[in-house]
């Protein structure tokens, strides 16, 4: 019963943000105007297409992104059975950083053909440096969470001081101002022929892991413990792996790395369902998107009009409501 | 008796070494009172032990600057931005971000010039301490661009150069201004400066200035506070300027509007008022400021 309301409740914070959203923008736009925009599209009216084709896809890009984040940290958290796990263990972060960082400063063209190069780049950082990550943490046919977890920071550590060195040696100004975007993440390059990207890979990721979420909950027992029980560990560990580097990599190849996101909405999702809920994989896209499009939000009504790095908003709301949720004193990482 | 004399010695000796002291304690203030203290545009006081000749600029606009007024013999260092004029080529190279000290420390210069916002503070404190005094220079108009040629010329005991220089430059800013004075339906310019996030330049730069002398405005008309901000596609949309400045039209649509392809509804972009300005005229406030004017008046007014 809880759990329906808590779910309605997300489905309906999320209408309403998302409504709330959609009036916030340079071109003055009531609810009126909005209802026009969808009802009585004229795409000569410049406000209709802002509404339509900016806010209405960046919203939606920041529900997806937020989603990705949030879904693919209950994942590593339950796979390294570890609470301070998050989408970036395996250095899909700095590797995106990274390969976006090296377009901008000349070592690949910005544009092959009619590609825009960035995200291709910061799509490939991501996945070589995961690739490699796992390479290290595969011992004896099989993944050792520990050694996959130091071989992440290792090799996130290698790509941040890349990153700094080519900061440091830049001799534009500008371009460091690309290389905060890819620090800190913005959904401003949000449209429509960029969404599907990252919407198909989370759906795809919810279908599969609606039916591995018993495997996953069993999972965080242990490994030794899932084994005996049944669950073929070695496997869903893969399962997870291959879904986290692809939803990851989509999420930060179309809006730069935010962080904490993946980190902390796992832990609410545990605090409000319990630690081995149903359906706590699919609640935890949802409070991640949910909390991802208020972010978004505030960024954009506290410094208008681009909104301040989405990834200093995401740590200032959600470190204080992280800290409370580990003071309660009922709240467990695993049962 | 004689130790009378030994104590007379003393005190004949005291009195000496007491003379030559405050005679010493007395020339300081002397050779103060022969330096030259200046102020700078941030309202900096620098006191400079006699008029400077050893000089050079830490950015590529004052070294343009200091080769149209200053004897070429004097100005000792180039930093890496300096491409202009091809003299700067002859002299060494200092890296001016981060300062190198032990280098800037060598060349023993008597000043440097720079301007706001192209040095930080710090390093003109630490230079300082060094004994080596940093004049910053600001400018909002081009008048002040001019007004600082004639400050160097000051500064450098170079007045009839700079002079003439600054009166030349000025009369053909205002024929300039003469001329597209009072235009009905000003053009609107939007100038980008980085594509991706996109930034542009605001109103409080000196390009404000430059297309309000040619009849012309600045299409942000917000101030932000930052003199370059961030813009969104939403509100270049609203912005719709007439003119779009910051690349070909090829280039630009390869890497701004293949991105953002939203932003091809603007007018500019419809009536393919797309111009490349030269980065280093439309950047640097120096004596080529009226070249640069005369550059934006071909694109405005082709």
């Amino acid at each position: 019963m809880m759990r329906s309301l808590y779910f309605i409740l997300a489905l309906l914070l999320i209408a309403i943000v998302i409504v709330l959203g959609l009036q916030v923008g340079s071109f003055e736009s009531d609810l009126s105007t909005i209802a026009e925009a969808f009802l009585n599209y004229n795409p000569d009216n410049t406000t209709h297409y802002a509404i339509v084709h900016l806010r209405l896809p960046r919203l939606l890009l920041a529900l997806v992104v937020g989603a990705s984040l949030a879904f693919c940290g209950y994942l590593m958290q339950a796979m390294v059975n570890n609470g301070l796990a998050d989408p970036y263990l395996l250095g899909t972060a700095s590797g995106a950083s990274l390969g976006a960082v090296l377009v901008f400063f000349g070592f690949v063209e910005i544009t092959i053909g009619s590609f825009y190069m960035p995200p291709v780049l910061a799509m490939a950082g991501a996945f070589i440096v995961t690739l490699v990550v796992v390479i290290l943490g595969y011992r004896k046919r099989q993944l050792i969470p520990a050694q996959l977890l130091l071989a992440g920071i290792a090799i996130s550590s290698l790509c941040t001081a890349m990153v700094g060195l080519l900061t440091f040696l830049s001799d534009s100004e500008s371009k460091l101002k690309s290389v905060i975007f890819w620090s800190m993440g913005s959904f401003e390059r949000a449209s429509w022929t960029l969404l599907p990207y990252p919407a198909v890979a989370l759906i795809m990721a919810l279908l599969l892991f609606a039916f591995l979420q018993k495997q996953l909950n069993i999972l965080m027992l242990g490994s030794e413990r899932a084994q005996a029980l049944g669950v073929q560990v070695s496997h869903t560990r893969w399962a997870i792996l291959a879904t986290v580097s692809i939803v990851t990599g989509f999420a930060v190849a179309t809006s730069g790395p935010i962080g904490f996101v993946g980190l902390i909405v796992p832990h609410v999702t545990r605090g409000l369902l319990g630690t081995t809920g149903k359906s706590n994989l699919l609640f935890c896209a949802f409070v991640g998107g949910l909390f991802m499009l208020l972010c978004d939000l505030l960024s954009r009504i506290i410094y208008p009009p681009t909104g301040l790095p989405i990834g200093i908003i995401t740590s200032f709301f959600g470190v204080p409501f992280f800290v409370y949720l580990l003071s309660r004193k009922n709240y467990k990482f695993s049962s | 008796m004689k130790n009378k004399a030994i104590v007379y010695s003393l005190y004949l000796l005291s009195f000496i070494v007491a003379t030559i002291a405050g005679c010493q304690q007395k020339q300081e203030p002397q050779n103060q009172d022969q330096g030259i203290t200046i102020t700078d545009d941030l309202g900096r006081e620098l006191h400079l032990p006699k008029q400077p000749v050893r000089v050079f600029g830490f950015t590529s606009a004052m070294a343009e600057m200091l080769f149209a007024i200053v004897d070429t013999a004097n100005i000792i260092a180039r930093t890496p931005d300096c491409d202009y004029p091809a003299a700067v080529y002859t002299k060494p190279l200092v890296s001016n971000y981060p300062v190198d000290l032990e280098q800037v420390l060598a060349l023993k210069p008597d000043l440097i010039f720079t301007s706001e916002g192209m040095t930080p503070l710090e390093d003109a404190a630490r230079l300082q301490e060094l004994g080596i005094p940093v004049y910053y220079q600001k400018y909002r108009t081009v008048e002040d661009v001019l007004r600082g040629i004639e400050d160097i010329g000051r500064i450098m005991g170079r007045e009839q150069v700079a002079n003439h220089l600054a009166d030349s430059l000025r009369k053909e800013v205002q024929q300039l201004e003469t001329n597209y004075r009072n235009r009905p339906n000003p053009l609107q310019v939007l100038t980008i400066t980085w594509t991706d996030p996109i930034y542009v330049y605001g109103q409080n730069t000196l390009l404000t200035d430059k297309l309000r002398i040619l009849g012309a405005e600045n299409a942000v008309k917000e101030t932000f506070d930052q003199p370059y901000p961030a813009l969104t596609r939403e509100y270049i949309l609203k912005l719709n300027p007439d003119i779009l400045m910051g690349g070909t039209k090829e280039k630009l649509e390869q890497t701004f509007f293949s991105q953002y392809p939203e932003l091809r509804k603007i007018k500019a972009y419809k009536d393919g008022r797309i111009y490349a300005p030269t980065g280093n005229l439309i950047e640097r406030p120096g004596p080529r400021i009226v070249e640069s004017l005369r550059e934006l008046e071909g694109f405005l007014y082709p």
